[in-house]
């Protein structure tokens, strides 16, 4: 049994099929790339599997255990961390505060009540603010970042957060050549100590870090296989006829 | 350096708690003792309003439930202390004797107790809050419609109080109060003693919710109140979190209802009613919703402000009130803490700036 394991998972917005009968099964310490088209359902998939969406059929499992059902917060204590499109971070707090929210190894109330984060970083957070390159802005407020620098405090939360499985939704959207290389340093980094599924458009990028990529087109999954294997099947032409082949997506 | 910030942000509240505690060596007159003992327990209630609203976003239009049910709480016990004087029929409150009630209600019980009196004003508005905030946080409830909701619940506190003539004293509430006593002492709201009861309460839940807002407890929620539920791709149970907050809020409500009662001698209606419960929204606006000890001070300056207002314009006072909260609104959103915090960066700023042009020429030469 692979680690994460979606089944006929299905949602519908107002009669619109966003997911559609969807079957993937990630195993553990894999980087998985999603891709597809606009309204392929990439980013659906990853609120499904998150929690931020409720499916209308199927079956999430993870590591065994059936997630279906389970609040965002259950599967955030489960392993399962989120990067979301628009980068999402905590704009009144600062920086350092924004860290120490995802250091979220004890999230319960009880435990929150008895510590008190002090200014010092823990070597963990030290060691992840120094890959990100934030260490002289940690008292500048998330409000106050730039868009690449709010980029990578999500990056650094969620390299905090430390889940077993990491959805990244576009994690290198506006980010400069340089930056998305950083990017890429860091994903091979995770891999193997961490599932990735990474939804992402720079095919430089994807042909840098994916193994494995699942291609989703209507909400189904319509190729899976090394990028050899996808760019030279027909099906996959097919669906992107017009844009000259997914490697031109 | 870290001593240094969380001294620098503890400073102002023992300055402040020291200056209440510090007041009766001062003052001596009964009447102004008995004034400031009550806008004290008024800057409870605001400082409660603070810990929802200003750290975490929940804003409490029904503050006065809370400090309703502290108010009837002590009112009861105090209530029962003097009851056989007045009417002398079996102990019954007169206001019950009135009613063609027989016997004291089962519910009356307990308040014959003092210590018990004070838990129920302490964990009565806890747990109205715990099971109300349950309903609405748990169904994803945020932002004006938790407003709308808390001032329902107001309304519908109030008007069972009012309707419940026979247990509750109805319109009049529950009048002609004893004075507290504990450990042999005697709270007579106008003595010293009482003072320091006041003050010793404002000054504790200052500093419990000055450390309860310094915890990490703190800084989830006020992630949470800066308007995303992002908390929750973090495992953090966003709805026990702000029920916690919710509740912790009402039970400091309910601590200043209980003053207030103790206070005026006597608990109505009034006290969970639509001004009161506005009014403490003011109140935490003008001195600084983001603020636990701004609030506190905001309260107590409006409610200083709208004594002396009050007995020179007698009908214009509310007018110049609402003036006051237009501007404060319009030029200081923080609110007074706002402005001071904003002076202190300065002043500090300009301190930093000085210590760094004369650290330079040493910097310089550690470089080479």
């Amino acid at each position: 049994m692979s680690y994460l394991e979606l089944h006929g998972l299905e949602v519908s917005f107002d009669g619109f099929k966003a997911v559609n009968g969807l079957d993937l099964s990630v195993e553990r310490g894999e980087l998985r790339c999603l891709l597809g088209a606009n309204g392929a359902g990439k980013s659906t998939t990853l609120d499904l599997i998150c929690g931020r969406t409720q499916p209308t059929g199927g079956r999430i499992l993870l590591d065994e255990h059936d997630i279906t059902y389970d609040p965002e917060y259950r599967r955030a204590r489960r392993g399962v961390g989120r990067k979301f499109q628009v980068p999402s971070v905590f704009k009144e707090l600062s920086v350092r505060e924004n860290l120490e929210i995802a250091r979220s190894r004890h999230p319960e109330p009880w435990c929150t009540l008895r510590a008190f984060p002090g200014r010092r970083l823990s070597p963990r957070v030290a060691e992840v603010v120094e890959i990100v390159g934030l260490e002289d802005a940690l008292d500048t407020r998330a409000g106050h970042l730039s868009h690449g620098q709010t980029q990578w405090l999500e990056i650094a939360m969620l390299l905090v957060q430390d889940s077993a499985l990491i959805l990244m939704d576009e994690p290198t959207a506006g980010m400069t050549i340089q930056e998305t290389g950083k990017t890429s340093a860091i994903f091979q980094r995770l891999r193997g100590r961490h599932t990735l599924i990474v939804v992402e458009h720079d095919m430089g990028f994807v042909r840098e870090i994916a193994e494995t990529i699942t291609v989703l087109h209507q909400g189904r999954r319509l190729s899976e296989g090394p990028i050899r294997v996808i760019e030279n099947d027909p099906k996959v032409r097919e669906a992107y006829l017009g844009s000259g082949g997914i490697s031109h997506a | 350096m870290p001593r240094i910030t969380s001294a620098a942000q503890f400073l102002p509240y023992i300055l402040f708690c020291g200056a209440i505690l510090a007041v009766p060596s001062i003052v001596s007159d009964p009447f102004l003792l008995n004034k400031f003992a009550r806008y004290l327990a008024l800057g409870l209630a605001a400082a409660a309003l603070a810990l929802s609203w200003g750290y975490c976003g929940i804003l409490n239009l029904g503050q006065g439930v809370g400090f309703g049910l502290g108010a009837y709480a002590m009112a009861m016990h105090l209530k029962l202390k003097t009851s056989p004087v007045h009417t002398g029929t079996a102990g019954l409150p007169d206001f019950m004797v009135w009613n063609n009630l027989d016997h004291l209600p089962w519910f009356w019980q307990p308040f014959h107790s003092g210590l018990f009196a004070l838990a129920a004003a302490v964990l009565l508005p806890a747990l109205v809050a715990a099971l109300l905030g349950w309903f609405m946080f748990r169904a994803r409830i945020a932002g004006v419609y938790v407003a709308i909701i808390t001032l329902a619940m107001l309304a519908v506190t109030n008007l069972l109080f009012v309707d419940q003539q026979a247990y509750t004293g109805g319109l009049n509430g529950i009048t002609d109060l004893a004075w507290f006593e504990m450990g042999g002492v005697e709270f007579d709201p106008y003595s010293p003693a009482f003072y320091y009861l006041s003050a010793g309460c404002l000054a504790f839940f200052l500093m419990l919710g000055m450390v309860f807002t310094r915890s990490k407890a703190g800084l989830v929620l006020r992630a949470i109140g800066s308007g995303t539920d992002r908390v929750l791709f973090f495992g953090y149970d966003m709805a026990s979190y702000q029920c916690l907050a919710f509740s912790l809020s009402a039970s400091m409500a309910g601590v200043a209802g209980m003053l207030y009662a103790m206070v005026l001698e006597f608990a109505s209606p009034t006290f969970m009613g639509v001004p009161i419960s506005l009014s403490m929204v003011i109140w935490a606006a003008v001195g600084g919703r983001g603020s636990l000890l701004g609030a506190t001070v905001g309260a107590i300056l409006v409610n200083g402000t709208q004594g002396s207002l009050s007995e020179t314009f007698l009908d214009s006072w509310q007018l110049i009130l609402g003036a006051l909260f237009i501007l404060v609104v319009v030029f200081l959103p923080n609110g007074i803490a706002g402005l001071a915090n904003s002076l202190g960066a300065r002043l500090s700023g300009r301190a930093r700036g000085m210590a760094a042009r004369s650290a330079a020429p040493s910097a310089l030469l550690n470089r080479r």
